[in-house]
């Protein structure tokens, strides 16, 4: 039990980390030269295995122990946190997981001399960055719809 | 033979290329992060449309989602592969790779997310 709850745990942890980690993409390749290039490169890489963490620890989560929330969820008060949120959000994650895996690629070009190289690894930190948010915050109201369907269960 | 077009930067010590032609490792795996990610979506009506579909996925690998997970990954390293040796990824600009990733991440996002809103 204790083994499960911590799983839970660090699934949205790794996944903020991840975040964390395209936030600091973002901004070293708005400042990007020779001095911190490589410093860049190796949080790509961070952000990337961050984002494998949190696919491998939610996606055991979810095909193990997710039954019996989602069970919860769909006989509570707010059915559409399974139904839309958890739907939308296991499946919109795979795009983020490919995006995330794609980043120290598309860093991998000379970005302290090509501004189309720049603006792509800006662009794909950021939709990292808004996906990665948006994902958060359907677990958030994933979990809450459990919490509201145990509220709403007769004592 | 793509056009170099060099400035100069202030700020930066050095010359900038824009629209200079992207090595074809990131293009390929530009295009095929955009190509996976849409398929990915119609993957996603399909399955959830189509009971035999989504049995068939189950079936695979015990769960329909582990089963999309890993079609995904396999499609964006084959795609992106064979792309890396195209030439099309030896002819891309830039322009081209960044427009592919923003517009199949924004239509794949709301293909999924119509598709359960409705």
């Amino acid at each position: 039990m204790f083994t499960n709850e911590m799983v839970l745990l660090a699934h949205p942890t790794f996944g903020a980390l991840a975040i964390m980690a395209a936030v600091w993409v973002f901004v070293e390749t708005l400042n990007v030269g020779p001095s911190n290039i490589s410093r860049l490169r190796t949080v790509c890489f961070l952000g990337a295995g961050l984002m494998w963490l949190t696919y491998v620890v939610g996606g055991y989560w979810y095909v193990t122990q997710y039954g019996v929330d989602k069970a919860i969820i769909k006989a509570g008060p707010w059915p559409f946190a399974h139904s839309f949120f958890m739907e939308m959000k296991e499946h919109v994650f795979l795009m983020l997981l490919l995006l995330a895996t794609f980043m120290p690629i598309a860093a991998s070009a000379d970005l302290s001399k090509n501004l189309g190289a720049r603006k792509l690894v800006l662009w794909v930190a950021a939709f990292v960055v808004l996906t990665g948010f948006a994902l958060e915050g359907s677990g958030a109201l994933i979990s809450m719809g459990t919490k509201v369907g145990l509220m709403a269960k007769p004592v | 033979m793509t056009t170099s077009i060099k400035k100069q930067s202030e700020g930066l010590g050095g010359s900038i290329s824009v629209g200079e032609r992207v090595n074809s490792q990131v293009a390929g795996y530009g295009y095929s992060y955009a190509i996976t990610s849409l398929l990915s979506a119609l993957l996603v009506v399909l399955k959830e449309s189509s009971a035999p579909v989504m049995d068939m996925m189950a079936r695979l690998s015990g769960h329909h989602w582990v089963t999309h997970g890993i079609l995904d990954i396999i499609l964006f390293v084959a795609i992106g592969w064979l792309l890396s040796r195209s030439a099309l990824a030896s002819d891309a600009s830039y322009g081209s790779v960044i427009s592919a990733v923003i517009g199949s991440t924004v239509i794949s996002g709301l293909i999924i997310a119509g598709f359960y809103a409705i």
